[in-house]
């Protein structure tokens, strides 16, 4: 079955697949054949458009039947010979079913992007140059209270938190790793819904999670989604940048900054692979011409 | 049936997983027990049919048919059919075939499989040469997710849930338990089901069959006379692959057979009162109680929940089925004919139905055993 010549065959057919499609049927097996590793693996029966099915791994973080799905090329596995084997995998792309997107809440503003970006400053600035449109919605957090926050956290222990999450009061929730501490961090949706009542708009600060969350509970299209990118042409020289500033706002000590540059370089693929979530990625460089060029692509701040 | 064809001797292997013995042992010890049933002289025979799945992966040995027909004094002609997990009806089929185009009076069908003698990885990805190897295996299913998948299309077509589907393996084991010949002779309750461990979600390990070594061995002749005749034996196919079917919670294999053998038979559904079918998953069960029509589409559960609710009468996978007697692949078509017999003569019932399929019913062999001793 790893025989390259079946493998050859199988991705020359597989080629002609690369299509969108819709989801028949889904399993997580949980324990793959061994080439594939030992995490549980998500294969989808997936009909394409020219009325076609195929098998191949399903990427659904809530998979279901009627899903639509785009096809996208990755790296299966590599076998005893080095022979780096590539498949086709079918990636969702709305996580939510459709009827569930016909109440349409509001617009929410969310700026997305590695620690040290410039998320905090950016989403302050739109929201003090325009506070008769715009609200930051205060992100509920575990982790303990840190000079240099300014207001924008609510804090709440790990039990509230999660009784929050259980009782369905957090419309979006995601745990980010670091030493020593169990950081959780969410967003309630009666903060949302206190905006919207004034008419005014919620602006959040998220992450891969929390994005697919908001995507996930409002709708993909309630959402209006900044990417904010450092400068710099390679991942190096935008890692490089991160840990400057990360260093120079001098909050965390050297162990914590590792940890958020290690989930920054995580975040910088996620741009691409889910490119879906964004509506515009702006490149941080000029604070000034970062905010000037947001103002014009929001529909409530273009007049202001 | 062109000719009566008679089953006249049966022998079986506990199902189970036999360490200290190979697949020759399995045959011998299946075959002597066979003709001993049968009362005849080991040179009666002068057909001997291997069926057998994994020789070549699991026990580096192909060539069986010779192999098997050294068991016997006088090295009788001997052939090999595979048709993955319906390999035993298949070889049935075939015996019938020799029987009834003359070419042979006395037939040894032997079915068997030594499973254990690999890892289970291995095993796994040996059976899965019963799917497409280019259309299935490459995305990294296995057997359990592709019932996995026919599971949970179920599931969203039907509305059958996770408690339904494990009353079927509690029913399973409930009838096994009486029966010497299987692997498992213990109650499952239906939480248990639900609460074991997940294969290929959703369904659970005590959803699937297990890993088995066995032999079971039937003896057809059209010269030797029995109570026991072959009323009908039929095949049929399908695609092999499922992404290469209209539909993958229905089998037309099993439909097709079925139809054809309840005509060869010139009987209607109604009188069988015995039926061994192919439960390789609690969710296969499910689907050919239908296939074969002792279900409207949708409804195959409520055979089971009745059987569960004990107001039917149990004449369903007596035996325990794949789930409780164990699966060495190859052999469970010829069990399950043996089994057939079994419930007949302790019955005195008329008619009794096997029902074997191989991998996602690709290949469906359906056999009618008529009682002629009846009490009808």
């Amino acid at each position: 079955m790893s025989s390259p010549s079946i493998i050859h065959r199988a991705q020359k057919k597989r080629a002609s697949k690369l299509q969108a499609g819709t989801v028949l049927s889904f399993t997580v097996l949980a324990h793959p054949p061994a080439r594939f590793g030992k995490r549980p693996r998500q294969i989808g029966l997936i009909q394409l458009e020219d009325g076609s099915s195929v098998l191949a791994p399903l990427l659904a973080e809530r998979p279901f039947i009627g899903q639509r799905v785009h096809a996208r090329m990755r790296l299966s596995h590599v076998t005893e010979e080095k022979l780096r084997v590539y498949e086709v995998s079918y990636e969702a792309l709305s996580e939510v079913p459709a009827i569930m997107e016909k109440t349409f809440p509001g617009y929410i503003l969310a700026l997305t992007g590695p620690s040290g970006v410039g998320k905090t400053t950016v989403s302050r600035m739109l929201v003090q140059m325009f506070s008769d449109v715009a609200v930051n919605v205060p992100i509920v957090t575990t982790r303990k209270e840190k000079p240099g926050d300014e207001g924008e956290y609510v804090y709440a222990p790990t039990t509230e938190f999660d009784e929050w999450k259980r009782g369905g009061l957090l419309v979006a929730a995601t745990d980010i790793p670091s030493r020593g501490e169990h950081r959780q961090y969410g967003y309630r949706r009666a903060d949302f819904e206190a905006i919207w009542k004034e008419g005014k708009l919620p602006v959040v600060i998220t992450e891969m999670h929390l994005l697919k969350d908001l995507a996930n509970t409002f709708g993909r299209r309630s959402i209006l989604s900044f990417g904010l990118l450092p400068p710099g042409k390679s991942k190096r020289a935008k890692l490089s940048q991160l840990l400057h500033r990360l260093r120079k706002r001098g909050r965390e000590t050297e162990a914590h900054i590792q940890d958020r540059l290690k989930n920054a370089e995580r975040d910088l693929a996620f741009f691409k692979e889910r490119s879906d979530l964004f509506d515009h990625v702006v490149v941080n460089k000029d604070l000034n011409v970062v905010i000037r060029s947001m103002q014009k692509r929001i529909p409530g701040l273009s007049q202001a | 049936m062109e000719k009566d064809i008679f089953l006249v001797g049966q022998g079986l292997t506990r199902f189970g997983e036999h360490w200290d013995r190979s697949l020759l042992n399995l045959m011998d010890e299946a075959t002597e027990a066979a003709l001993k049933n049968s009362g005849l002289n080991a040179l009666d025979v002068d057909l001997v049919i291997v069926a057998n799945m994994l020789g070549e992966r699991t026990n580096n040995q192909a060539h069986l048919g010779a192999l098997a027909s050294a068991l016997l004094p006088h090295h009788p002609p001997a052939l090999r059919i595979e048709s993955a997990c319906g390999s035993g009806a298949m070889a049935l089929h075939t015996a019938a075939a020799y029987l009834e185009s003359k070419r042979a009076e006395t037939v040894l069908v032997i079915g068997v499989e030594k499973m254990t003698d690999v890892s289970v990885d291995e095993v796994s990805a040996a059976l899965m040469g019963a799917a497409d190897s280019e259309l299935d295996a490459p995305s990294g299913l296995t057997f359990p997710g592709i019932f996995g998948l026919i599971t949970q299309r179920y599931m969203h077509e039907y509305g059958l849930t996770r408690e339904q589907l494990s009353l079927v393996s509690a029913v399973h084991h409930r009838q096994g338990k009486e029966n010497p010949f299987a692997q498992f002779r213990f109650d499952v309750s239906p939480e248990k089901v639900t609460a074991s461990p997940m294969v290929a979600d959703p369904l659970r390990l005590l959803d699937c069959s297990p890993v088995s070594d066995g032999a079971a061995v039937c003896i057809l002749s059209t010269t030797h006379r029995s109570e026991l005749r072959l009323a009908a034996s039929q095949i049929a196919s399908d695609s092999v692959s499922i992404t290469e079917r209209a539909s993958i919670t229905s089998f037309s294999a099993t439909r097709d057979a079925m139809q054809r053998a309840l005509k060869e038979a010139e009987i209607d559904r109604e009188e069988i009162r015995a039926l061994e079918t192919h439960d390789c998953f609690s969710m296969a069960a499910i689907i050919n109680m239908e296939d074969l029509g002792f279900a409207e589409p949708g409804e195959g559960i409520s055979v089971y929940e009745r059987i569960h609710a004990g107001d039917y009468p149990t004449f369903v996978n007596k035996s325990g089925g794949l789930k409780s007697c164990g699966h060495p692949v190859a052999a469970t078509g010829i069990k399950q004919m043996i089994d057939i017999a079994k419930q007949l003569g302790a019955s005195k019932e008329q008619y009794g139905l096997a029902h074997n399929f191989g991998g996602a019913c690709a290949s469906c062999g359906i056999h009618i055993l008529e009682n002629l001793d009846a009490s009808s």
